[in-house]
């Protein structure tokens, strides 16, 4: 973006939505397992995930771009899962939460849990941890929202 | 009359009563008699050999836990459910869970894991290495397969 002299302001429309689209990322209501606990001191008082647009947690997947999925995905919930988030209009995003979503985690070797969902619906970002902090978090919010802006973090 | 045996208690200061499997149902009643009136839980420990099935009797009004154990070479138990109507649920779970066969009990079906789900996955011979899938159709209803490309 360039600044005029005059006060103006001149860019693309591309980048002023993707700027718009990027510091309003509505995430769903939608918590499975302990990592929804983080999920909610995210969204308190002392994170406030509302610094960065985010802290509308919206109780439909029609109103959400963004799905935190947020603790154990077992094999039942997984259609359910899949199904929510073909619920969601485009532009929508995921954020993987916890080593359970990410592989499996401390449930890799049981006969009930999902190893990875990614097997069932495509990741955006994903933020490891058993459970991840609030900080942890909000960074995988930050490089999302960096990741709709086309910047790169390195 | 009902033979049974009582172990020294527990590390949790709860008495254990050893019963027969014909037993059972009448031991439970006497039990029930003496004021045992809410079934905590049920339980059960695959031995390889047999299957061992514990129940935890709680008594509301003096605050007292007992814990009865039977075991079973065949997988079935008689049911319990006409002395405590919470029973249903619990055994409906062993017998998802550990394959246990109650008999007499009202419905007994899988509770957790989705119709046609193969095997009991905490039994010891329940084999890992076939993955199943599960799956749901346009009205919600659950459904188990062994092959990947069903899943989701």
């Amino acid at each position: 973006m360039k600044t005029g002299d005059a006060g103006i302001l001149t860019t693309t429309m591309e980048k002023a939505m993707e700027w718009g689209r990027s510091n309003s990322i509505w995430p769903l209501t939608f918590g499975l397992a302990c990592c929804a606990i983080e999920m909610m001191a995210v969204q308190a008082s002392k994170a406030d995930i509302s610094r960065f647009g985010s802290e509308v947690f919206r109780n439909s997947p029609r109103q959400s771009d963004l799905m935190i999925v947020s603790g154990t995905v077992t094999k039942k919930m997984a259609p359910r899962v899949r199904r929510l988030y073909d619920e969601m209009p485009y532009p929508k995003y995921v954020i993987a939460m916890g080593v359970c979503v990410l592989q499996g985690g401390p449930y890799n070797q049981g006969y009930s849990v999902v190893l990875g969902v990614d097997r069932v619906i495509p990741v955006d970002v994903y933020v490891p941890g058993c459970p991840p902090t609030p900080e942890a978090l909000i960074n995988g919010l930050i490089t999302l929202q960096k990741k709709i802006r086309g910047e790169t973090d390195r | 009359m009902v033979d049974i045996i009582e172990e020294p208690v527990g590390k949790d200061k709860r008495k254990i009563f050893r019963v027969k499997k014909e037993d059972l149902i009448a031991a439970m009643k006497s039990f029930f008699e003496q004021g045992f009136d809410h079934l905590s839980l049920i339980t059960g420990i695959d031995r390889r050999d047999k299957i061992e099935v514990v129940y935890h009797l709680h008594s509301v009004e003096r605050n007292e836990y007992i814990v009865v154990k039977t075991e079973t070479i065949n997988d079935t138990v008689p049911s319990v459910t006409s002395i405590w109507q919470s029973a249903d649920w619990d055994e409906r779970e062993q017998y998802d869970l550990m394959g246990i066969i109650f008999e007499g009990h009202p419905n007994l079906k899988r509770i957790l894991l989705p119709e046609g789900w193969s095997g009991f996955p905490l039994r010891k011979n329940y084999d890992l290495s076939k993955v199943q899938f599960v799956n749901m159709d346009e009205s919600g209803n659950d459904y188990a397969s062994f092959d990947p490309g069903d899943g989701w």
